[in-house]
């Protein structure tokens, strides 16, 4: 009995203001769904770090007697940097690059470009000490320990690309949020406005229901539930809109970027695993909302 | 049933309590009009007894309820022991007669047979049987106010609080009406009933406590209605 007639005048209330409730719906979806765009970037982000951080090097280029004169890192300048850099802390490897090596690199990188390799000669490429740090923050440590050093001409690290790159995905995931942010906020006047209009239309059943002794639950469920199911569809519209995204544009437009690995792929199960976060936040926010409206402006 | 001690109900925009120190009872089973001038207190009485309102000093009972002092929680209980009737009959346009009867059990969680069961039995009572499927706006005024009785009787309440329910009737009409609370007060209801209808209190001859100025000015076991002012 009891569920019957709450859920029948839940149906009744969002029937009869059905432009409002379709606005509120859309509105809730959209700012899910960037909230969620906003998690996957959060996501992706994360595994590109781990990803990428294992793979850039501390570079410790030698000095032009080194790179002229000592093509096996056999001298005794050479061989004691390298022991020192192998048993410093945080390091992983140290591999010995020499001045051929970095010439053979070079032209490989550059092989499509034959006339930069023309004028390349390898006495212009210094030979180096690649370091494999276990922990990237290492780095400033490894820097001072060995700048300035007999053999040293400069250490360079290249995580410091890596952090401008990452720079530039955080800011494109913090534009993402505020936007869900600001949008979330017109869903949540929608919403209260929503459910304000819905107790003024029924405000005679209120009425009645109040003087019949329904409780409190009999007369603000219906309301409350109204705005949780805003919540629930928005939610799962949202989920939609990013399966949908993900096929019509991620899968085509960054088709070549997934194929070199650049940037990791978005999966279904990253979708998933956003997902309940989504229809918790939709339902538990427009729960909130609701309560608070029915608290603040509607007697009962 | 019902019972003032010492009532005063004081607004903010007013200078005036529009209830002033009353005490008055009205027994079980009793059968009392409330009568007065507009402003007299009647309405604020009447919401006193619902607890729409809460009295500014003195207590109010009603059953063995001390309405003010009800918790939020437990003002459904008050209000399932007390029926009400208005004026303008205050029923759900967008539903049958019957649903707008069923509409006051559902709302208190009654399972759906005994629902089934006692709203022809109460649309029986208030001589409405056979327009149980009518909408509202089908009926004459007497007929909407026979709902709303049925409506505010079906859940069988200690107490009727009615407040002018003849305001809009013509006299005939108002006379069955009457008939129809009389009858709902043969069953043991407490019936009270505000109204400034003469005719009604006169030919009806029972009790009468009348107010001006929010103080209780005359209460009488077998009263008429004007001879004072």
């Amino acid at each position: 009995m009891r569920a019957s007639f709450v859920f029948s005048e839940v149906v009744t209330g969002l029937r009869r203001n059905v432009t409002m409730t379709v606005a509120m719906i859309l509105t809730t979806a959209i700012s899910l769904g960037l909230l969620g765009g906003g998690l996957l970037v959060v996501r992706t982000i994360d595994r590109m770090q781990q990803d990428y951080y294992q793979r850039v090097e501390t570079v410790v280029y030698l000095s032009a007697d080194i790179s002229a004169n000592d093509p096996g890192c056999t001298s005794s300048t050479c061989s004691a940097l390298r022991g020192q850099l192998e048993s410093a802390p945080g390091v992983q490897t140290v591999i010995f690059e020499s001045r051929q090596a970095a010439f053979a690199r070079f032209q490989r990188i550059f092989q499509g470009q034959p006339e930069l390799l023309q004028l390349a000669r390898p006495e212009a490429l210094p030979a180096s000490l690649r370091v494999q740090l276990s922990d990237p923050a290492r780095f400033p440590s490894i820097a001072k320990a060995f700048t300035g050093r007999p053999g040293v001409d400069r250490v360079t690290d290249q995580g410091e690309y890596l952090r401008q790159l990452f720079r530039a995905l955080d800011g494109l995931r913090n534009a993402t949020f505020v936007i869900a942010l600001i949008q979330a906020l017109a869903a949540l006047l929608l919403i209260s406005n929503t459910i304000q209009i819905s107790a003024f239309t029924r405000r005679a059943e209120v009425g009645v229901m109040r003087l019949t002794g329904a409780s409190r639950w009999y007369t603000q469920l219906p309301f409350l539930l109204e705005a949780v199911v805003a919540g629930v569809v928005g939610g799962v519209l949202a989920i939609v809109g990013l399966i949908i995204g993900k096929v019509a544009f991620i899968d085509r437009v960054l088709a070549g970027v997934f194929e070199a690995a650049i940037v990791p792929r978005i999966g279904y199960a990253d979708i998933f695993s956003v997902a309940p976060i989504l229809l918790l936040v939709g339902s538990v926010v427009a729960a909130l909302t609701g309560y608070l409206t029915l608290r603040l402006y509607v007697r009962t | 049933m019902i019972r003032l001690e010492h009532v005063s109900k004081s607004y903010r925009t007013s200078t005036r309590p529009a209830l002033d120190d009353v005490t008055v009872a009205v027994g079980k089973g009793e059968f009392a009009f409330l009568i007065g001038p507009s402003g007299s207190g009647k309405s604020t009485l009447l919401r006193l007894l619902l607890r729409e309102e809460v009295a500014s000093t003195g207590d109010v009972y009603v059953a063995d309820l001390n309405v003010g002092r009800l918790s939020q929680r437990r003002i459904p209980q008050l209000r399932q022991r007390v029926g009400c009737v208005f004026q303008d009959f205050r029923l759900l346009a967008n539903k049958t007669v019957s649903e707008n009867v069923a509409f006051a059990l559902e709302v208190i969680g009654k399972p759906r047979h005994t629902i089934r069961k006692v709203v022809p039995e109460v649309l029986e009572l208030v001589g409405l049987e056979g327009k149980a499927d009518r909408m509202p706006h089908e009926l004459s005024g007497g007929e909407q106010q026979r709902v709303a009785i049925a409506r505010a009787f079906v859940n069988r309440p200690l107490v009727l609080l009615a407040d002018e329910p003849t305001g809009n009737l013509d006299r005939d009409i108002s006379h069955e009406i009457m008939l129809l609370l009389e009858r709902i007060n043969r069953t043991g209801t407490t019936v009270l009933m505000a109204t400034h209808d003469h005719t009604i209190v006169d030919s009806m001859r029972r009790r009468v406590v009348e107010l001006h100025l929010g103080q209780v000015v005359r209460d009488e076991s077998r009263g008429v209605y004007g001879v004072s002012r």
